[in-house]
């Protein structure tokens, strides 16, 4: 069973490296909305799945998700967590700007689950724009590209996202480390949650990088 | 006077199981994806478990009893026979297996939970009654201790089985 070598010295600049990425991920939001975006502080720490689920709202909590996979020499997953109405707000914030003048957005629908495929693409782009933020700041520390997969958007319970991504991270470890943001949008009320978790077979590549191995 | 019952909610976590023979129990796992709830009842003791699988297999040194399913299922049985259940009377459901993003190559992980769930059960000797494994949607599933009954809920369906 591997366990995580990460001392608590070391986990402080790990969560320093994250701050300043997820700082960036809410500036890219925020130049794509066009609206203020407040990062609150990042929390990092060692989970188990059940923990991991409860920093996405709870199992079946139902949430608007968009998902990254992570490739290079950092591999794991990224995901920004939206509550449904939150991401229509959003949505509707981001297809406001690309409609032309006297233009309206579609209404809100009655039932919040249901997306027409605009909104599923702003959403998606909008995660996308914000995870790949993430990355590229963590990828100036790692003095090379940590690259995204396509991103994926889904509606459905948090538990049921989270499930695959734990499979991929806990089949040989019972904790993982996770790091979690929230962004605020003041204006119009809209909470994000970034979640990003490192494979723990990676994490020694990143604890090289920021000089975090034996400190 | 009357006496008042208060129903009791066990949750399965992930890699959880629990037990019950109160007949106001009811056995839980929220949000399952690609994880796989197993729910046994025995009809004659009245005794039921809920195992919240994670992975089909791997090591067993330092995880919880049913985080996978090549060791869990032993776990499993064991626990629900010391209990007072029958390997022979159980009645066997589950669901989950489902496969809702595309994580790396390969078989989704779902599948492969769902055929490890089925394989390991046929070894011994024993089969699932009824089943809702596999798709792309989320499902919390209720096992009702007092008479079996097996719900599985998703974000638009609720289901008996």
């Amino acid at each position: 069973m591997t366990t995580l070598a990460l001392s608590e010295a070391g986990e402080t600049v790990v969560a320093s490296t994250f701050s300043r990425a997820m700082q960036r991920a809410g500036e890219a939001l925020a130049s794509m909305s066009g609206q203020a975006i407040v990062v609150k502080t990042p929390m990092l720490r060692r989970c188990s799945a059940a923990d991991v689920v409860a920093m996405a709202g709870g199992p079946e909590a139902v949430v608007a998700a968009v998902y990254v996979g992570v490739k290079g020499s950092l591999q794991g997953h990224a995901l920004l967590l939206l509550s449904p109405t939150d991401a229509h707000r959003l949505a509707q914030i981001l297809l406001t700007g690309l409609l032309g003048p006297g233009e309206s957005p579609a209404g809100a629908p009655s039932d919040p689950l249901i997306f027409d495929e605009l909104e599923l693409s702003a959403v998606q782009e909008a995660g996308n724009v914000t995870i790949s933020a993430f990355l590229n700041e963590l990828g100036m520390h790692l003095h090379e590209p940590v690259q995204p997969t396509p991103p994926q958007i889904v509606i459905e319970m948090a538990g049921a996202i989270l499930d695959g991504v734990l499979m991929d991270l806990m089949s040989t470890v019972d904790q993982v480390l996770a790091a979690r943001t929230t962004f605020t949008e003041g204006g119009r009320e809209i909470d994000g949650t970034l979640l990003v978790l490192p494979r723990p077979d990676s994490l020694p590549v990143l604890l090289d990088a920021l000089g975090a191995i034996g400190i | 006077m009357t006496a008042t019952v208060t129903p009791t909610l066990l949750v399965a976590s992930i890699g959880e199981m629990v037990f019950s023979s109160s007949p106001d129990s009811s056995l839980v796992a929220y949000g399952l994806g690609s994880c796989v709830a197993l729910a046994a009842w025995d009809p004659s003791s009245r005794v039921g478990g809920l195992a919240h699988f994670m992975l089909p297999s791997g090591p067993s040194n330092g995880s919880g009893p049913v985080k996978f399913i090549d060791g869990g299922l032993d776990n499993f049985l064991k626990a629900l026979e010391a209990r007072g259940a029958a390997s022979s009377r159980i009645i066997l459901k589950a669901a989950g297996a489902a496969s809702m993003l595309a994580i790396g190559g390969g078989l989704a992980i779902g599948t492969r939970n769902a055929e490890m769930m089925q394989a390991g059960l046929a070894e011994r000797g024993l089969r699932l009654t009824a089943g809702a494994l596999g798709g792309t949607a989320g499902r919390t599933v209720q096992l009702e201790v007092g008479d079996g009954r097996f719900i599985v809920k998703s974000l638009s369906t609720i289901t008996e089985l």
